[in-house]
């Protein structure tokens, strides 16, 4: 039986510097799609950072020099940086901006940068509060304990933007430019077209259904609960369809796995509001889930910034940086999961067509439509090696999973 | 200056102390002697042969009164009747009266409490002539015990320890003592619940129940609030004491066996942790005035306590407390059209079904701007699973009508159902925080309390509220106040707390 925690150890990283390019995909389960030979491939910036205390700034714009610079893009443009919020718990000891958000230095370092390089307007944008009578971005930052005027003051002009609701302005429909998965299409806070320039702000983390969050599933937050109503019901498990005015899903009988499910989702949202610029924080982290919600998660510090144009490219990297083989199969860690009984609804526990819980690689779903690569031996990586900057999540992760009983 | 009248202030002090009235006593539960010993035995929670024994049953060496010095505990409660060994009760009451002497001299209250047993009837009998200060009653007793106890003692008090809060709030007792929990937060992952990621930290606080006497009319009087500490560290004494005190209560302190054994052994870690304990209980009567602000809150919340879900409105005061939405409790028996002036919002889901009366009231409070959120009695609830409640517009207000309220949702979704304005304090960057928000001056002065109840600091604290102030002050136990920076805009005032360790009280003037 393969291990599930088996995980991408440095050994493995010399193996596969030996191996051809897509040997791993032999590796997948059936269900994940082959290496797509068009999708692109962009320069990938790793960087070792111990703390939140050293200069971010200088940090960002070494790393942004290192995959070509972002100047051009950005000077005089409005850019919208998509953040990852997330619940507001903490574990014991950690601010939420050190294990589960992206930190507010991060944010305040990559402001600076984009206001340093030319940038007219920054939006931070994040969904929040979708029923709150009253949804404000700064409230939420507010509650993780962040200096919101210090983030004001980091750029010449910077707002903020709740989009978990309108906002009193139309919704944007923005169509999936791949052929889709799930969603043809989706209806967004007009911030999310107000923009020139994109960026996934995320954070490097495992995520309890998903495997790992980083810049891709940071997107799962741009949907506005505010029309959708809870993310769950609708995507996760698909037992509602979209609401009228919303884009209907392409087959309401398709699998209801989230699983399966979820991880195409977050790929036709890719698809539909493309990310420029993808940066990943994990200086601190969390390991075995998303928060402090999930049991068995806990804080950890790998000490990691990852920079990149591309988000398959990008996410691949930083992937490989938690000693996980990037083009994993369904069985394979981090994507081969054990959720808890007593949390989801039963027929999430037993996919019907595996024998197992997993989720699919949201990467290779990417590359399948040409979004990006997720082949390391394709991607440029600069900076840091990742060799040098590898930290194996797994490892900090041992024996929380239940075993499997044979 | 002479001797004597050097000496004059040291001798006056602890007479001050001794004839302040029980409305003053800070008391402590000083368990001990022969007679705690069998009875922990009974009970099957005796400590080990060890110090922690030797501490339990030695606890009424005069030496242990220097745990008094220097601290404002001025009252305690000995072991005095238990069971139904006379031979031994009568060898406890020896210990306990010769002790008696020795803490009067110290200044303290003397307080013997009875636990039910046969013998209790004799208990007032043998504590007066003993000469004890009044008797506590912990436990059930059949219901003239009291009164014949008082009559016994001659006036001196008699204290019931209850267990249920709704009857303790329409005890006549001047001075009661009512069960609460040892506090604590815990994250809900540590107790093998996995949560939403909108969850917050578990925390068992004492502050709703206290606040919760503050319905009983008339001047202030303390709630004693009564019991055994779990999986305590000398450390979380101090948390709680401020966790009675906070909204003018106080804890019977009750030192574990652990924490007592290593008070005897003058254990420099622990009599620090009970020094820090005295200037949290120091802290709290030098701010007695703050006793007498009235609650602030936009919110009413009404309760009935002759509803057959009594507990339900228990659990509203509890909760909404711990989601962090200041309210004040308003019996359902006083709600006229006047008791609502004022407030923003009314939480109604214990009028389940309001009387045309209460109906046409809250209906008017809400053409009138008001919010009433209502249980689906009111009418027009939701039908579908995945909407909890709905809102209905009401002349310039409106109704949130839930389809089947219960505690916990209702005081979560306040959050969304009312805006801040109707929320009147929004405190950010709390989730191990417990807030009690109370004004004096027609609200021209508002006290927000914060505790912390995580073993961490709370740090980079924003506190919201609605008025305009041009004065922020922070006290805390132990720290000279310190004056904090306003921002004021849109008829609402904004402060940065930097941190609160234990017990932040942020006056805004």
């Amino acid at each position: 039986m393969p291990d599930a925690h088996k995980n991408f150890s440095r050994r493995d990283w010399l193996t596969l510097n030996a191996l051809a390019a897509g040997a791993f995909t032999a590796t997948g389960a059936s269900a994940t799609p082959q290496s797509a030979p068009s999708a692109p491939a962009a320069p990938v910036s790793v960087a070792k950072v111990h703390t939140y205390d050293e200069d971010l700034v200088s940090q960002f714009r070494k790393m942004f020099d290192q995959i070509g610079g972002i100047g051009d893009k950005v000077r005089g443009k409005t850019v919208a940086v998509k953040l990852n919020l997330t619940g507001g718990n903490r574990f014991e000891g950690y601010t939420a901006g050190e294990t589960h958000w992206v930190h507010p230095k991060v944010v305040g370092a990559v402001t600076a940068v984009l206001g340093q390089l030319g940038a007219k307007r920054i939006r931070l944008i994040e969904s929040c509060f979708g029923r709150r009578r009253e949804s404000r971005l700064e409230d939420k930052l507010l509650s993780g304990g962040w200096d919101v005027n210090a983030l004001k003051n980091a750029a010449p002009v910077v707002e903020f933007e709740d989009t978990d609701s309108n906002q009193g302005q139309p919704y944007g429909t923005f169509k999936v430019a791949h052929k889709p998965y799930v969603f043809p299409a989706f209806e967004l806070n007009h911030s999310y077209h107000d923009c020139d320039y994109f960026v996934s702000l995320g954070k490097m983390k495992n995520h309890e259904e998903m495997g790992v969050t980083m810049s891709i599933k940071n997107m799962f937050g741009v949907t506005p609960t505010a029309l959708y109503g809870g993310r769950e019901r609708i995507f996760h498990y698909g037992q509602v369809q979209a609401p009228a005015g919303a884009p209907a899903e392409i087959d309401p009988k398709s699998n209801r796995y989230e699983g399966w499910r979820l991880p195409r989702i977050l790929v036709d949202i890719v698809g539909a509001r493309p990310i420029d610029l993808a940066i990943l924080d994990g200086i601190i982290s969390t390991v075995g889930g998303e928060g402090p919600w999930v049991l068995g998660a806990k804080p950890i510090k790998p000490g990691i910034l990852v920079v990149g144009h591309n988000c398959v490219n990008t996410d691949a990297v930083a992937m490989a940086t938690m000693g996980y083989n990037p083009r994993a199969g369904r069985h394979e860690a981090p994507y081969r999961l054990y959720k808890g009984p007593n949390d989801h609804p039963p027929e999430q526990l037993k996919p019907a067509d595996e024998s197992f819980q997993y989720a699919d690689n949201m990467m290779l779903l990417a590359e399948a439509v040409g979004i990006g690569s997720a082949d390391l031996k394709k991607i440029d990586v600069r900076g840091t090696p990742i060799k040098d900057a590898m930290f194996e999540y797994e490892a900090f992760w041992k024996n929380q999973m239940p075993k499997e009983k044979s | 200056m002479g001797v004597f009248q050097r000496l004059l202030p040291l001798l006056y002090i602890p007479t001050v102390l001794w004839c302040a009235g029980p409305d003053a006593w800070i008391p402590a539960r000083w368990q001990g002697g022969p007679l705690e010993v069998a009875r922990r035995v009974q009970l099957k929670t005796a400590p080990a042969v060890g110090p922690e024994q030797e501490a339990l049953e030695n606890w009424y060496d005069p030496s242990t009164l220097r745990l008094l010095e220097g601290s404002p505990i001025n009252c305690l409660l000995v072991t005095w009747s238990a069971g139904s060994d006379r031979d031994l009760i009568r060898r406890q009451q020896e210990v306990v009266k010769s002790y008696t002497g020795s803490a009067r001299q110290s200044g303290a209250a003397v307080i013997g409490v009875v636990y039910p047993g046969p013998n209790a009837a004799e208990a007032a009998t043998s504590a007066a002539a003993a000469g004890l200060d009044g008797l506590a009653l912990d436990g059930d007793f059949p219901a003239d015990f009291a009164a014949q106890a008082t009559r016994a003692l001659a006036g001196r008090p008699v204290i019931p320890i209850l267990q249920a809060a709704p009857a303790a709030r329409t005890s006549s007792a001047p001075l009661l003592g009512v069960e609460g929990v040892s506090p604590r937060a815990r994250n809900l992952a540590d107790m093998g619940i996995r949560s939403a990621p909108s969850s917050e930290p578990w925390i068992e606080s004492n502050i709703w129940l206290v606040r919760s006497f503050r319905l009983r009319p008339g001047a202030w009087h303390p709630v004693w609030i009564s019991y055994e500490t779990e999986d305590a560290t000398p450390a979380d004494y101090p948390l709680f004491a401020a966790d009675a005190a906070i909204a003018g209560g106080r804890w019977i302190i009750n030192l574990d066996d652990k924490f007592r054994a290593a008070l005897r052994a003058r254990d420099a870690a622990a009599l620090a942790a009970w020094q820090r304990t005295g200037d949290v209980l120091r802290f709290a009567e030098e701010h007695a005035a703050w006793r007498d602000f009235s609650p602030f809150a936009a919110l009413a919340l009404i309760v009935d306590p002759a509803s057959a879900q009594a507990d339900m409105g228990e659990e509203y005061l509890k909760l909404v407390t711990r989601r962090q939405t200041p309210y004040r409790p308003i019996l359902r028996s006083s709600l006229t059209a006047a008791t609502l002036a004022g407030f923003r919002a009314v939480l109604a889901t214990e009028l389940a079904p309001p009387t045309p009366a209460e109906r046409q009231m809250l209906t008017a409070f809400a053409e009138n701007g008001g919010v009433v959120i209502a249980g689906p009695s009111w009418g027009n609830a939701p039908k579908g699973e995945d909407q909890p409640y709905a809102e209905q517009p009401q002349g310039k207000g409106r109704v949130v009508v839930y389809r089947d309220p219960d505690p916990e949702s209702v005081a979560r979704d306040l959050r969304d159902t009312l805006a801040q304005a109707e929320r009147g304090v929004t405190v950010f960057n709390v989730p191990g925080v417990i807030t009690y928000s109370s004004s004096a001056n027609s609200g021209r002065c508002v006290l927000l309390q914060l505790l912390n109840y995580s073993s961490s600091p709370a740090d980079d604290i924003t506190v919201r509220v609605s008025g305009s102030f041009t004065s922020a002050r922070l006290f805390a136990p132990g720290a000279a106040p310190a004056k904090l920076q306003i921002e004021s805009a849109q008829g609402r005032t904004e402060v940065a707390i930097p941190r609160i360790a234990l017990w932040g009280a942020l006056l805004l003037e």
